[in-house]
């Protein structure tokens, strides 16, 4: 398919970039396995006290610590940096050489920039759920895997929706890169199951920033508490939203084509 | 004396415009400053709930207490200086700042303490917001109201002086990020901000006693809570006194040798 | 003042269908005006004063296949302005545009894959990364068969002389290295429509005359056409026979280059050369400059020819050249003419 023929070649782009930078990925190995380590210890820390957090036992939090590193990977490794040169192409008015291109602007967008760097977090994310996976043993099984991954492409899909909309935003607002800042602050919250947030954060981190479908959902399924309305919920909701963004994008596009005047 | 005033005032100006500037960087920060204490409020919350108890001597109201205060004793004392300082190094804009007459630490403060004049209001409403929400539940008496201002203001210089030497890194190496990652684990650790340093295993309470981090921001926290008092709160001046003067030595020391070495290196 | 049309036809293919049909295009630029200050933000929110610019204002044209037109104004003339709606970037206001058939505006696939578009000013290339892995991207992008990419490639890289820079990272190459590899980036699909925006701005002469150069031999062996646009002469006289004028968005002259300095010139200058500036030619005409013996003479058209015969009858002369003003002084002409 075109998105894959073109999100390879940007990616073997990616890698010669990063290529000349080795030193770099070593840094960013560190970076996470630091960060992974704040995580399992704080995990650690919890379960000294308890055994259950909110319904959820340790490996079954092991497993969503996992999903959290996987999917913030993915984030980090495609999506993110393809906004962010979004804004600054709107800003600097590369973004014509895009448009002039035969090819639809959203995928381009979408996928033209890979930090190649970020499979590290993905990798680790892997290896941890790899990790809850096994300890969680027999308890998941086809049915199981299949909502995983399911969840995790609907997931995927609302949380790529989410930052096309905040990024769209630059065709109307000038500095707009902070707010792609917004999903980094808020993401962390997703580092834990959102249901032990009170019910207006749960909602904020549910429907507002999308973090709950995009972690807490997978998770579930893998811990065998997904239930089909929440499933269905979330294709549903991946539905909307990706034509919800694609609809916002193609205005974006009218408006700077000055096709609204 | 009076440079070092004006300076100050200077500073306070330039900084709350450019903090109007940029509201909308201001207002994103703002939400990460609030989000993180927050977490860990009702994660802890949560798990003092399901054993039906204290953990550490925390109860759900104690923790919200606790993490509230935390908020804004966090907002208070926190510094950026590391980010800048590798900004700087790498732009070359540090050999302009050399040549200033007053020593570098001094504008810096005057930044950090400019933004946060706008920053706190709105710190202040959330944490009102937070109680709304929560329930805290405090215990104040006037001994730990009045003994919480100069534990802030110490607090501040420590965490300052430490996080100024920790920067100085940057002139040392280019593995910058991962020594602020290492040091923002231990803040995250010692300071009292993953957990009330209670709630932690014995040996690394031990740690955060002999670290600087605890005298940083926990210290502060527990004693207007409560938690810390009669001799112990000498105890906590006397610490925070000590780790005040090597702050001050270390910074003295660090930046004279950190100077020579970018110098010598070519600025 | 009104606008100057020449026939313009020069590939004579006439009777074909234009490759580029303007007409009547105009193009309105709304911007919401506001002054500095925290009330003037705060008013603006309430009530939004609305200004308009019109960056083009009604200009027709065609362009016949392989023709290479140049595009002369100063800054803001509406050059770009009026490019970008030709490469589908920009809605116009009202007015004509027909692309190789084409509503430029639809960016339908088919079209953007014959036309491109060079910005002097900006780059298309990946900044950390060869030049070529971008042309590979573009391979990519618009599915060029293997054969014919190599071919395009071989024959670009000769052409341009960028074989050696192909491997090194956009970033480490100079502003000149840069400018070709980004010509050739946006060549490798063959496009028959060629828009190229201020192509040699702050370029030094040398890479100038290169590129120019490169523009002319590709117009010539592919029949591509070209419009290019700039606020250098020197670009224009080399590459474009036919040349059009725009100023405050309207066209002022449509024609071959040699027509407007005809038509815009009132005077000719005489370069005399004596053995030394004692003499004082004042007589003669208004005397522009006296170096070495060389007098520079500006004198009206119509008398040029007897104030020269006078000259030769009169002084010991060594040379004597006849020439057209600097053509920016024409062009000069043109601009401040036209806007009154």
């Amino acid at each position: 398919m075109r998105l894959f023929r073109l999100l390879w070649v940007f990616l073997r782009v990616g890698v010669m970039g990063e290529a000349a930078y080795p030193a770099n990925f070593l840094a960013h190995l560190i970076d996470s396995v630091l960060e992974l380590a704040t995580a399992l210890a704080g995990l650690a820390l919890i379960f000294a006290h308890t055994s259950t957090l909110a319904g959820w036992r340790p490996d079954e939090l092991v497993a969503l610590v996992g999903v959290y590193f996987l999917v913030g990977g993915v984030i980090g490794l495609v999506i993110q940096p393809g906004m962010e040169q979004l804004t600054e192409s709107v800003r600097d008015g590369t973004l014509d050489f895009t448009l002039t291109k035969p090819e639809d602007a959203q995928l381009l967008v979408s996928v033209w920039r890979v930090e190649i760097w970020k499979v590290v977090d993905v990798g680790l994310g892997l290896v941890v759920l790899g990790i809850g996976l096994a300890r969680l043993g027999a308890r998941v099984g086809a049915a199981e895997a299949a909502a995983f991954a399911a969840a995790l492409v609907a997931g995927g899909i609302i949380v790529y929706s989410f930052w096309l909309i905040l990024a769209t935003t630059a065709f109307w607002l000038v500095r707009v890169e902070n707010i792609l800042v917004i999903f980094q602050s808020v993401y962390e919250a997703g580092r834990w199951p959102v249901s032990i947030y009170p019910g207006w954060l749960r909602f904020a981190l549910t429907f507002l920033v999308p973090v709950a479908f995009a972690i807490t959902v997978p998770a579930q399924a893998l811990a065998g508490r997904l239930t089909w309305p929440v499933l269905g919920g979330a294709a549903l909701l991946a539905a909307v939203f990706f034509l919800a963004a694609r609809l916002f994008w193609l205005a974006g596009i009218r408006h700077y084509s000055g096709a609204s005047s | 004396m009076r440079g070092l005033g004006d300076l100050y005032l200077q500073q306070l100006k330039t900084g709350l415009a450019t903090m109007l500037q940029y509201r909308g960087s201001l207002v994103i920060w703002l939400i990460g400053n609030v989000l993180e204490p927050l977490i860990y409020l009702v994660v802890w919350s949560t798990v003092s709930r399901s054993t039906g108890g204290t953990v550490g001597g925390y109860g759900a109201r104690d923790f919200a207490a606790y993490y509230i205060v935390l908020m804004l004793v966090n907002q208070v004392t926190f510094s950026w200086v590391m980010y800048e300082f590798d900004y700087r190094i790498r732009e070359g804009t540090f050999s302009a700042d050399l040549l200033h007459p007053l020593h570098p630490i001094h504008a810096d403060i005057a930044e950090n303490l400019s933004s946060k004049a706008v920053s706190l209001p709105f710190m202040i409403a959330a944490a009102a917001g937070l109680s709304v929400v929560f329930h805290p539940v405090f215990r104040l008496s006037p001994l730990a109201a009045a003994a919480f201002v100069p534990a802030l203001v110490l607090a501040f210089l420590v965490r300052f002086l430490v996080d100024w030497t920790v920067a100085l890194a940057a002139f040392w190496t280019t593995r910058v990020s991962a020594i602020n990652q290492i040091h923002y684990m231990a803040v995250l650790f010692f300071s009292g901000q993953i957990a009330p340093l209670a709630v932690l295993p014995r040996p690394l309470q031990v740690a955060a006693n002999i670290l600087p981090f605890r005298w940083t921001v926990g210290f502060p926290v527990e004693l207007l809570l409560g938690r810390v008092t009669g001799p112990r709160i000498l105890a906590g001046f006397a610490v925070q006194g000590a780790w005040l003067l090597a702050g001050a030595l270390l910074v003295r020391y660090v930046w004279r040798a950190s100077v020579k070495r970018y110098s010598a290196v070519g600025a | 003042m009104g606008r100057f049309h020449e026939d313009s036809r020069y590939t004579g293919n006439v009777g074909a269908e234009p490759v580029i049909r303007v007409r009547d295009l105009k193009k309105t630029y709304v911007t919401s005006e506001r002054e500095p200050g925290l009330r003037a933000a705060l008013a603006s929110l309430v009530r939004r004063r609305k200004s308009y610019v019109q960056a083009v204002d009604g200009i027709s044209f065609d362009l016949e296949a392989g023709e290479m037109v140049g595009f002369l104004g100063p800054n803001g003339a509406g050059k770009t302005t009026t490019l970008k709606m030709l490469s589908g970037l920009l809605h116009p206001t009202s007015g004509e545009i027909a692309v190789l058939s084409f509503v430029p505006a639809r960016r339908e696939r088919a079209f953007l894959r014959q036309i491109t578009l060079v910005m002097g000013q900006r780059n298309q290339l990946v900044w950390d990364i060869p030049a070529a892995d971008t042309f590979e991207l573009n391979r990519a992008i618009y599915r060029i068969p293997a054969a014919d990419y190599r071919r395009t490639l071989d024959e670009l890289v000769a052409l341009l002389e960028i074989g050696p820079l192909l491997g090194k990272p956009v970033r480490n190459l100079s502003l000149g290295e840069r400018m070709k590899c980004e010509i050739a980036a946006s060549l490798l699909h063959r496009p028959t429509v060629v828009f190229l925006d201020e192509p040699t701005i702050g370029l030094d002469v040398t890479m100038q005359r290169r590129i120019r150069a490169f523009i002319a031999e590709y117009n010539r062996r592919h029949g591509a056409t070209v419009l290019l646009t700039s606020h250098y002469m020197a670009d224009v006289e080399a590459l474009a026979k036919r040349v059009l004028v725009i100023h405050h968005g309207r066209l002022l002259f449509d024609g071959e280059l040699a027509a407007l300095v005809e038509r815009f010139t009132a005077h000719k200058t005489i370069a005399v050369r004596l053995r030394d500036c004692a003499a004082d030619l004042g007589a003669y005409g208004e005397v522009v400059s006296c170096e070495d013996g060389l007098t520079t003479l500006r004198v009206p058209k119509a008398e040029t020819a007897r104030v020269t015969s006078r000259i030769l009858a009169d002084l010991p002369v060594i040379d004597l050249t006849v020439e057209d003003p600097p053509i920016e002084d024409v062009i000069e002409q043109v601009f401040t003419r036209g806007a009154a």
